[in-house]
Formats: structure tokens, C-alpha cells, sequence
């Protein structure tokens, strides 16, 4: 996921929505301005054309046998039936959520903890907060080029070199260790974004309360455990519910490590889908795109009233 | 099934007495020579204009367009077959050139099905064949000669061990170079891969592990073989890619070295004093047994309801003239489907000339695989678990769920 679509997204949530909230009853009486209109129903409508459309399209072609050309006829839902009976797609799945579980618990970890470091009061901050955001700016296919060829030629040198015989052979091409490297690339790349989200969260909490700690006794561990933690789990909320949908669809960083191998290891779900456009299996995937969309849209309300209730108590 | 009737495209057509032909042609490396081939042809045609397009991608819209390119190239598996199936090209039975193509060759392509069940939808052009490629100072300088049996190889693998030299370069991390050297070649060698598929795609769905024509019950012996093969490459090959293989071959950093006549420019731009040659690899001990691994790398195929037949047949008709076809699979290390080819002379791939002499060939197993099958990553995975019975019985489940959702 992007990282501008983090802070975008991330940025009118924890306020409490004053808007509607101040909206006087009178507004609403009066005609609405043509502006707004003009400027909603124009994306709308491109968005309707571009994403909901072709969407429906596809929901269309999974009830039949399409190829991608040539002739088709409707198969009723026995894509959807072949799907559940296919280990090779309920593997794919098992390899994302696992990804996306894990995935998200370490960028928080280290992005709450670069963020605490970076809100302190060191030497040359902006310097090395610059330096951390670097890999948000970098395209995740390069990154992930860049440490597929770290993984693949100079870690095993240096391992060989060191004596470190675990390490001797890539781990990339290990199908039990292969999904840690795809963990490490994901998270390297998207704590920064993280952290952004963290640090606005921090800078958010005033500063009296860790004076009023600091006079009770309160020792720092204490203070972040029963203040900061508090304070900020309106941006925790946000970080996990974003990144965990974005892990969800991961795509590119495990094109550019490990292809989806070795063997089967590392095949994500979006990797099974796109399969369906190369491989003549068009509908099938379809059938598969209809069901995990219906899941990320399962999980999507959860979470939504999840920051609909933190929204309330903040 | 819908197909053009109007199909009159933009650059195609007839103007001022000049027929316009299209000829789509996807391989990048050989688009400068066609240029010269091109303008051979419209020197001794003045009333036709060829426009070459390597745009490959172009072709399915250009069919749901109905302006498909007058005259197509491509290489010959499942994905034209499909073309084939579907009644995409036109019937070229009667050509004059199509009967100078050695039956064999031509058999490549009716093997996969034929429109009608008679027509003949493409013609090969160029058939690119495949075996071990290997540095014929290194097997000089050991004594070691090019082997015609399997022990005969095993028993050459353990001389370049022995003196400390890698036998085969491996470069398992791209799975596809496990798939098209280690499991085409010793399942090539070891069975008859057309009518094992033949046989398999007859019986239609539900195919089970146990069934005669299981993948399980055929490629079983043919296993050890192929991890015995994979065992002969250096330690460390799981962390190489195809690139990878390239620069350590062409540095001599192995004596053999699983890869087609693709592979063979790249060694030598690498290293151009290498000294190359290719020997098919023998599966069995019986000389006479050995094959190599052919795939027919272009096609000719006119589309069927292109409006300017008479000129796409000429145009096609040329490019099957002995002169013309036998000096493009000279130049680009290929074999010509001419009955009366010349004997290959490139000492680079003379070693598999026998073989194809003899018809001592077989299209790789994977080739026979739908796309939404990832087979080359089950491959891969069969020669890290080393487990077989897991490996065929993960393709059977794979074929028969395939079978099954497109039977309906």
C-alpha cells in the first residue's frame, strides 16, 4: 500500500468530527451550492466507470467459463464450488493472513518505537528522521530487487566468510524461511509511514501530563505504559486497521523476492488472482477476487466501527 | 464463433494496387533480420507492402477487433493451440511449401489438436532443439568424452567431481530452468511425453492418482533420475538465477550446463572465446533411445478471414523457399522443418543433428501444462523436498481440478 494513501487517510480520522456535529439546522433549509455537486459527482461518476463497473464485470464472468476470449456460457456457481475444494488457493490464504497478522505486529513495534525515539529530544533530529523515511519514497519493486540480491548473493558470502552455516544459502530460497524475508522487506518499507502516524500522535499528547507523572514518581516505562499508550491508542487503532489491509493484498514486494517460491511457499491471494489473466483461467479467479473481496469488505465494517467507537471516546 | 468480415484495419489493405500485409512477429532479437527478409520479399513483390509487428500483445484485441495481423508467427504450444482450437487461422493444407515440411516437424504442431480434425493451421518455420550444453575444453581437458549413455553421464559427472569442478551448473532459484532442463529432459528421455498427454487428456476429468494415466503412475520411475541430475550442481545453486548461470558457464565455472540454444548467444557475447557444444541428454543406456527436447520456436499461420489472402499466401510461400528458411535457422541456431535441410553445420548444436536426423525428439512436459497450472514451481519444490509422491500427487490434483472446471 502507499504511503500517502496512510497519511491521507489517516489524518481527518482522529479528530472528532466536528462538522456535522457544528452544521446549524438553518443550513440545511437553504438551497445546496451547485459547487459541491460539481465536485463530487464528476469523480463519482469516473470512479463508477472505471472501478465499479469493471468490478461488476468480473462478478459477471465468475458465474461463467470465460477465458479471457473467445466463447463462454454460464456455469451457474461452480467456480465458487471449485475454489473451496482447491488446497493450492486455501494455502494462498493461509500465506496472507499469516503475513498480514505478523507483518502488521512488527511495523508497529518498530514504528511506535522509532516514533518514541524520534519525539525525544536528541542530537541532528531532523537528520535522522529524514533518513528513516527514505524507503517510504522508494518503489516497493526496487526495494525489493535491491534485497533479493542482498539476500541471494551477499549475505551468504559474508555468512560463508563468518562461518555462519545456517546463513550459507539464501533465504530466500528456503520454503520455510522464505515468508520472514518478505516480512522484513514489508516491514522495512512501511514503518516509515507508520511512524509519521505515530510521531502526529505523540506530538499530539501535551506535555503537562508527563510533568504531573514526573511528580507522582512515574518512571518512563510507567509513563508510556499508562500515558502515552492511552493517548495515542486512537493512532494505534488507525496504523493496525490500515496496514492490516494493505498486507492483505500484498503484491509486488513478492514478485520482486521470491516470485511466489520457492515451490508454492509464498504465493499471496492477489498473486493467485492475477494468475487467472495470464493463465486462460480468467473466470476462476474472478470467482476468487468475488470471495476475498467479500472478506477484506467483512473486515473493513469491522474495523470501521472499531474507529467509529475509539472516534466516540477520544 | 465470431470472426472478422470486414477485417480492414488501419495499415492494412489495398491502395493504389499495393496490397498491405501485417506479419506479426514476437521475437525481439530476430526483428532486424526479418526487416532484410521483408525487403527481400518487396523487392521481387512490388504490388505488396510488409509491415513487420513485434507487438505480441496486440493479438487477442486485434481478434476481438476484428483486425487481426494478415500473417502471424509464434511459437508453437498450448497458448496456439488454444488459437488453433478455435478456429483462429486458416487452412494452409494445400499450400505448395506445405509439402516440403518433413511429416515429423509438422507432427509437432498436429500433436496438439487440429481445427476440424484435418486442418493444417500452421506450418513450422523454426525448431529450436535442446540438450546439455557444454564446455568442450573443460571435457578436453579431463578426457572425458560427450556421453551417449546414462551411466556413461553419471560416470562423466563423478570424473568432474573428482577434479574439483562443478559437473552441471544449477540455477534453481528461477524455477522455470529446473523445469524446462532437469524435469523435460530425464521425463523426455524416459517416456513418451506426447502420448502420456495424449492419453491423459482423453480421459477427460476425474482422473485419480490411481488411474492408468496418472501422472502418479507414469513419471514415478522417472523421479530418482531427475534429483540424481539435480545433485550433480554446486552447492549454493538454490540462491543462482538463469543470469547468474550464464556468467558462471561462460567463466568455465562448470563443465555442462541444462539450457537450449537461447542460452548459447548470451554465453558467447559473455565470453567469446568459450568453446561450446550441446549433446542431448541420454536417459537410458541404450544409445538409440536418446532424444532432445525440441519446441517448434515459429509458426506460420495466416488468419482465416484475412481480406488479402492471396497475398499472405505468397508472402508465407516465401518465407518457406528453401533459401529463405534454411539461412534463418543457420543464423539463429535452429533447426529447419524442410524435408531436405541441410545437415546443421554450427558445431554448437551439430551434437543434437543425429537426433533430430532420426526424429529422435520430444516437446517438453511442461509445454503440455494449462498456464493456470503453476507446474515449473511444483517442480522446484519437488527438488527442495525431494519428496515424489507429494509432487505427482499435487500435479494429478492440479490437472484434474483443471479438467474438471473447464470440462463444464
Amino acid at each position: 500500500m502507499t504511503t500517502t494513501s496512510l497519511a491521507a487517510e489517516a489524518a481527518p480520522s482522529p479528530s472528532p468530527r466536528t462538522g456535522s456535529a457544528a452544521t446549524p439546522a438553518v443550513r440545511s433549509k437553504r438551497r445546496i451550492d451547485p459547487t459541491y455537486y460539481w465536485m463530487v459527482v464528476p469523480v463519482l461518476a469516473l470512479f463508477a466507470f472505471f472501478i465499479t463497473l469493471p468490478a461488476l464485470v468480473g462478478v459477471f464472468f465468475s458465474l461463467t467459463n470465460y477465458a479471457g476470449y473467445g466463447d463462454w456460457k454460464f456455469i451457474g456457481l461452480s467456480n465458487y464450488v471449485n475454489i473451496f475444494k482447491d488446497p493450492a488457493v486455501l494455502q494462498s490464504y493461509i500465506f496472507t493472513f499469516v503475513f498480514a497478522l505478523t507483518t502488521t505486529v512488527v511495523v508497529n513495534v518498530v514504528a511506535l518505537a522509532i516514533a518514541l525515539g524520534l519525539n525525544a529530544k536528541i542530537k541532528w533530529r531532523t537528520g535522522i528522521r529524514t533518513v528513516f523515511f527514505i524507503p517510504m519514497v522508494l518503489s516497493a519493486l526496487i526495494v525489493s530487487f535491491v534485497f533479493n540480491y542482498l539476500f541471494s548473493n551477499t549475505l551468504p558470502v559474508l555468512a560463508e566468510r563468518f562461518g555462519v552455516t545456517p546463513l550459507a544459502t539464501s533465504i530466500l530460497a528456503n520454503e520455510n524461511l522464505a515468508w520472514l524475508a518478505i516480512v522484513l522487506v514489508t516491514v522495512w518499507q512501511a514503518a516509515p509511514g507508520a511512524t509519521i502516524i505515530y510521531l502526529a500522535g505523540l506530538q499530539s499528547v501535551p506535555s503537562e501530563v508527563y510533568e504531573a507523572a514526573d511528580l507522582d514518581g512515574a518512571g518512563s516505562f510507567r509513563q508510556f505504559l499508562s500515558l502515552t499508550l492511552p493517548l495515542i491508542l486512537g493512532y494505534l487503532v488507525i496504523n493496525v486497521i490500515l496496514g492490516f489491509k494493505g498486507f492483505l493484498g500484498t503484491y509486488e514486494i513478492i514478485v520482486g523476492l521470491t516470485g511466489g517460491g520457492p515451490g508454492m511457499a509464498t504465493q499471496s491471494v492477489a498473486m493467485r488472482i492475477f494468475s487467472g489473466f495470464t493463465g486462460g483461467d480468467y473466470s476462476y479467479q474472478m470467482a476468487n477476487a468475488v470471495i476475498y473481496f467479500l472478506i477484506t469488505l467483512l473486515i473493513s465494517v469491522i474495523q470501521l466501527r472499531l474507529i467509529q467507537r475509539r472516534g466516540v471516546s477520544l | 464463433m465470431v470472426l472478422p468480415l470486414t477485417g480492414c484495419g488501419a495499415n492494412t489493405g489495398r491502395q493504389n494496387g499495393i496490397t498491405t500485409l501485417r506479419f506479426m512477429q514476437n521475437k525481439p532479437e530476430v526483428v532486424d533480420y526479418f526487416n532484410q527478409v521483408i525487403k527481400d520479399f518487396e523487392a521481387l513483390n512490388p504490388d505488396i507492402h510488409v509491415i513487420q509487428d513485434s507487438n505480441e500483445g496486440n493479438f487477442v484485441p486485434g481478434l476481438v477487433r476484428n483486425d487481426p495481423p494478415d500473417v502471424v508467427t509464434r511459437g508453437f504450444a498450448q497458448a496456439t493451440a488454444d488459437f488453433v482450437k478455435k478456429g483462429i487461422f486458416a487452412d494452409l493444407a494445400d499450400l505448395p511449401a506445405a509439402s516440403t515440411i518433413n511429416p515429423e516437424m509438422q507432427e509437432l504442431i498436429s500433436s496438439w489438436g487440429r481445427y476440424n480434425g484435418h486442418e493444417t493451421s500452421a506450418l513450422p518455420f523454426s525448431v529450436a532443439a535442446a540438450g546439455v550444453i557444454y564446455n568442450r575444453d573443460i571435457f578436453e581437458a579431463n578426457g572425458v568424452a560427450v556421453p551417449t549413455t546414462w551411466d556413461e553421464f553419471v560416470a562423466a559427472c563423478e570424473t568432474f567431481k573428482a577434479a574439483g569442478i562443478v559437473p552441471v551448473y544449477g540455477t534453481f532459484k528461477d524455477p522455470w530452468t529446473l523445469a524446462q532442463g532437469m524435469f523435460d529432459y530425464v521425463a523426455g528421455g524416459s517416456l513418451d511425453v506426447a502420448e502420456f498427454f495424449a492419453r491423459l487428456t482423453a480421459a477427460g476429468a476425474g482422473v485419480s492418482k490411481a488411474a492408468p494415466e496418472s501422472f502418479t503412475n507414469n513419471f514415478g520411475p522417472a523421479l530418482p533420475k531427475m534429483l540424481q541430475l539435480a545433485s550433480f550442481s554446486q552447492s549454493g545453486a538454490t540462491s543462482k538465477n538463469y543470469a547468474d548461470g550464464n556468467a558462471a558457464f561462460a567463466k568455465g565455472q562448470a563443465a555442462m550446463y541444462l539450457q537450449g540454444p537461447w542460452a548459447l548467444s548470451q554465453l558467447v557475447a559473455a565470453n567469446p572465446a568459450i568453446r561450446l557444444g550441446t549433446f542431448p541428454l541420454p536417459v537410458t543406456n541404450n544409445p538409440n533411445e536418446t532424444k532432445a527436447r525440441v519446441n517448434v520456436d515459429m509458426a506460420l499461420s495466416i488468419t482465416r478471414n484475412t481480406p488479402n489472402m492471396a497475398a499472405a499466401q505468397r508472402f508465407v510461400s516465401y518465407l518457406l523457399e528453401p533459401a529463405v528458411v534454411n539461412a534463418y535457422n543457420e543464423k539463429n541456431a535452429a533447426f529447419s522443418p524442410l524435408k531436405d535441410a541441410p545437415a546443421v553445420t554450427d558445431p554448437q548444436i551439430s551434437g543434437l543433428s543425429n537426433s533430430i536426423r532420426e526424429a529422435r525428439y520430444f516437446q517438453g512436459a511442461v509445454t503440455y501444462f494449462p498456464p493456470s497450472v503453476p507446474v515449473n514451481n511444483y517442480i522446484q519444490s519437488f527438488v527442495y523436498s525431494k519428496n515424489g509422491d507429494q509432487f505427482l500427487s499435487a500435479l494429478d490434483d492440479e490437472w484434474r481440478r483443471v479438467a474438471e472446471r473447464t470440462a463444464v
